[in-house]
């Protein structure tokens, strides 16, 4: 009987608390917009500091789902406030399907780069693929593409551990970014500047074969990271992102960056491409997600806790907080992408 | 339980508020029924997951447990193969919180609805072949690199037999598949549709599947079945060839050699994905989950079972369980074979189904004994209707291949008719309408059925085809057991004896012949499709 006394004062102060909660809690109207994003950006839209500062700041909340670069803005995305893909040919995709959007604006800006295993990256530069420069490793995209291209073996390049030949693993250029600019990117090293659509005929057969290679793709730009970390050298033993991937994940695990640090290396394509990520605004509700990440404090997280460069030319103000060795200061060495009807073309090749 | 539900509910609100952790003190309300249709149900939290999984993940459900227990969130765990998850994944709606297949490979491909969000890989386990210690020795392969073509010269020369799982069901079987067809094509750059189209591919691949002893829908269930049998190989993730060691070696058996294909090797990395239906608190439990798993301590305790976790290799003190006497590297560079683009795959796995696996003998015994009469028959019939009508099996995957053959038996207390078909066609699907006549009679014997079963299976060549008995029944049978287990013994072949239960099931006597022939039991009025997929799996 006491026992039940007890419980009904309990459930008395619950109800009570539980409404002055809610009622205190409903004093300041959130809006929640959702729409796709890209999954390198996930780490910052998940990042209590961001989404807090957003919260006070903007009364916003950012949800989303995942989806590839190129899938979200050629695919159904009704009910969405907003895309957020992570290049500009995404956005001149979109144009083309349903002209401009309410609102855009490149937020965030990261280079391609290759991750290697520190013994892959040693074996590349004694073949001078690759080689180091103030303590920073390029890759030189022509040597390259052309060992990839005649499938020289990687024993010859003397790593007898590995099997089959070299290749650089990428996300599918047909549905996520990272993929996509990869290939825009060996179309321009292929013919040797911008490729546009006169030099097409002549390199995509060679994409296709290039790519065709490869086989299975990931289809997003995270995962292929995550499991270029965990599944070891045999696996992939060269992949390709966004130089944020490897500064963000040493900013949030530095533990582990502390374990694996000294076996893996960042390789910066000579020259790269830039990924811009581009947050279009379907509506109005999705257009104060743009006031909101361009915030002077939540660019500055953007780089300071997810490596991404917010300045237009790419010079990051401080590179030695994240203890990750081989950061290129500035990213000079850099070639437009092909404009979007090529990428299509190149696009529509792959798939 | 209105009471008990409600004192819970002041609980988690008192916590809430209070900011608190949820506590245990009230309640104890026990589970609501939700979790009726899963595999196994670890704690009896309120919050729960609902989490569809490789069955390789078996293994860890003790880990999962002490969560379950410490968390207050109950873990509903459904066991299917990776590629059953791919295509639950394709679905529009599917009921599940979390998924969690042996590869990202199915995860990315099912997920084409952008359902999924937080997968990460809790472990990696490559695809390997355990073969009997003495039989490695024997056919040399202990100590030396392996290729996936010496294999297959040691099958089809007939000295090697082994078990796999179902390529269209299993991400083991389907890697291995994969590397099969490599290494049969001569080890070309990649696959092409092209190449599946080769007669010589086709001819070599079914002399090379001729090898099967047998399959298995899901990896855990292909070691569990590999325990009872006494067979030479068979094809898993290294983990588990480490587990079933174990369990040899505690009985004293022979124990397995691990061989890594150098040209065929693929790794299963285990992503555990969120399915957001937008409830946060699911999401809460969720990452709860996942991030009890990653972390240092429960990745240690999950590197103890034999997966590979962290990033930095095995740890010096977990080298006891890779035990190098078995073959196991734990130091091995994995390196991999490439994966074909998704269309490729699929066209390989398509022509894996239809035409290049051996062909299933299936002979269904159908119970039309008086206590079917009613409900228990109308079960059986609809049954039928989903598995010989081939539009509707197709939906499932269950259709048949072009030289399949299926028997139906229909019984009560002796063999009321015997009707067989060849193929897919026509032939097939008319024996719709004789299941739809026939009218229940009077006692029943399921094994005069069961025992017509192996008279029929003795007219065929069962190396040219995988065979089962299905019987579809209520399970409670007059009749000898003794007498039909002298026969089978007798017949001297390793043939499953599957059930699926009806109407008043009973499970006893069906367990019986299950445990005795290497079989399963499964419950037909819970999940019919379900059912079949399995004991498709399994031949």
């Amino acid at each position: 009987m006491k026992a039940k006394i007890a419980g009904l004062g309990i459930l008395l102060l619950v109800i009570v608390l539980a409404s002055a909660y809610t009622l205190l809690g409903k004093s300041r109207e959130t809006t929640e917009i959702s729409g796709y994003v890209g999954g390198e950006k996930i780490g910052l839209l998940e990042d209590e500091e961001v989404q807090k500062l957003i919260e006070r700041k903007y009364h916003l909340k950012i949800d989303y789902s995942r989806a590839g670069s190129i899938e979200m803005v050629t695919e159904d995305h009704t009910g969405m406030d907003f895309l957020f893909p992570s290049s500009q040919t995404a956005l001149e995709i979109y144009e083309s399907q349903y002209g401009n959007p309410l609102k855009s604006e490149i937020v965030l800006n990261t280079p391609i780069v290759l991750y290697a295993r520190s013994v892959v990256a040693e074996a590349l530069m004694s073949e001078g693929i690759a080689w180091e420069e103030d303590g920073v490793c390029y890759v030189d995209m022509q040597k390259l593409a052309a060992c990839i291209e005649e499938g020289t073996p990687w024993a010859e390049i003397g790593l007898p551990e590995l099997y089959g030949n070299v290749s650089v693993s990428t996300t599918d250029p047909t549905k996520s970014n990272s993929g996509n600019m990869f290939a825009g990117l060996l179309a321009n090293t292929l013919c040797g500047s911008t490729a546009d659509e006169d030099s097409l005929d002549e390199i995509l057969p060679r994409l296709q074969t290039i790519f065709q290679n490869l086989g299975y793709m990931e289809s997003s730009s995270s995962d292929l990271f995550d499991q270029f970390l965990k599944t070891g050298i045999g696996a992939k033993p060269v992949v390709a992102g966004y130089e944020n991937q490897l500064l963000e994940f040493a900013e949030e695990d530095p533990d582990t960056w502390q374990q694996v640090k000294d076996d893996i290396r960042i390789l910066y394509p000579s020259p790269t491409v830039w990924s811009s990520h581009v947050f279009i605004a379907l509506d109005e509700q999705g257009s104060a997600g743009i006031d909101a990440l361009m915030d002077e404090e939540v660019q500055k997280m953007a780089w300071d806790r997810h490596g991404f460069r917010t300045g237009i030319n790419g010079s990051a103000s401080d590179t030695g907080q994240f203890g990750v060795e081989g950061i290129a200061p500035e990213v000079t060495r850099v070639m437009n992408m092909p404009d979007a009807a090529t990428m299509e073309r190149i696009i529509e090749a792959l798939e | 339980m209105k009471t008990g539900r409600l004192a819970v509910l002041c609980a988690a609100a008192l916590a809430a508020v209070l900011g608190l952790t949820a506590c245990s003190g009230f309640g104890g309300g026990g589970a609501d029924d939700s979790g009726q249709n899963a595999d196994t149900v670890l704690g009896n939290g309120r919050q729960s997951l609902k989490i569809i999984s490789g069955s390789e993940n078996q293994e860890l459900e003790p880990i999962l447990e002490e969560f379950s227990r410490d968390s207050g969130i109950r873990i509903e765990m459904t066991y299917q193969g990776s590629l059953d998850i791919m295509r639950e994944l394709e679905q529009e709606e599917t009921e599940y919180d979390a998924v969690w297949p042996a590869s990202s490979l199915w995860l990315n491909v099912g997920d084409t609805g952008h359902k999924v969000k937080h997968a990460e890989s809790v472990s990696i386990s490559p695809v390997v072949f355990g073969i009997r210690q003495s039989l490695a020795e024997e056919l040399g392969f202990v100590g030396r690199e392996v290729s996936v073509r010496d294999i297959l010269d040691a099958i089809t020369a007939g000295k090697l037999k082994f078990c796999m799982t179902s390529a269209t069901q299993s991400n083991s079987g389907a890697s291995a598949y994969i590397g099969f067809l490599y290494a049969l094509l001569g080890n070309p750059d990649m696959i092409t549709e092209e190449d599946l189209e080769s007669p010589q591919l086709q001819s070599d691949i079914q002399a090379l599947f001729s090898g099967v002893d047998r399959s298995s829908g899901s990896s855990d269930w292909l070691k569990d079945m590999f325990l009872e049998g006494g067979y030479d190989a068979m094809v898993n993730y290294e983990c588990l060839i480490i587990q079933a060691n174990e369990e040899l070696e505690s009985r004293g058996e022979e124990t397995l050699y691990v061989v890594y294909p150098y040209d065929g090797l693929t790794l299963a990395d285990s992503p555990l994905g969120y399915v957001d239906h937008g409830d946060d608190k699911k999401e809460e439990a969720f990452l709860k989950l996942q991030e009890y798993l990653l972390s240092a301590e429960v990745q240690n305790e999950i590197q103890r079972t034999g997966r590979r976790t962290g990033y930095t290799g095995i740890a010096e003190e977990n080298k006891d369980v890779f035990r190098t006497e078995w073959g196991v590297q734990p130091d091995r560079v994995l390196s991999v074979m490439k994966m074909p683009s998704t269309e490729v795959l699929f066209e390989a796995l398509n022509l894996y189904q239809t035409d290049f696996k051996k062909p299933s003998l299936n002979i269904y015994c159908l119970d039309y004994s008086g206590s079917m009469a009613g409900e228990g028959r109308n079960q059986l019939v609809a049954a039928m209707e989903q598995l010989l009508i081939q539009e509707n099996a197709e939906k499932n995957f269950l259709q048949a291949s072009k030289d399949e053959v299926n028997v139906l038996i229909l019984f009560d207390d002796r063999v009321l008719a015997e009707y067989t078909a060849v193929g897919s066609g026509g032939e097939l699907e008319a024996l719709y309408e004789k299941v739809k006549e026939q009218p229940t009679g009077s006692g029943t014997d399921m094994y005069i059925a069961a025992d017509e079963a192996l008279n029929v299976l003795q007219q065929y060549d069962l190396s040219q085809y995988t065979p089962a008995v299905i019987l579809l029944t209520d399970g409670m049978s007059g009749g000898s057991y003794d007498a039909f287990m002298e026969h089978y013994r007798e017949m001297g072949e390793d043939v499953p004896i599957f059930s699926i239960m009806f109407g008043d099931a009973d499970p006893e006597q069906l367990d019986e012949l299950a445990a005795a022939t290497n079989a399963r039991v499964f419950d037909g009025r819970e999940d019919l499709i379900d059912a079949f997929r399995k004991v498709k799996g399994y031949n």
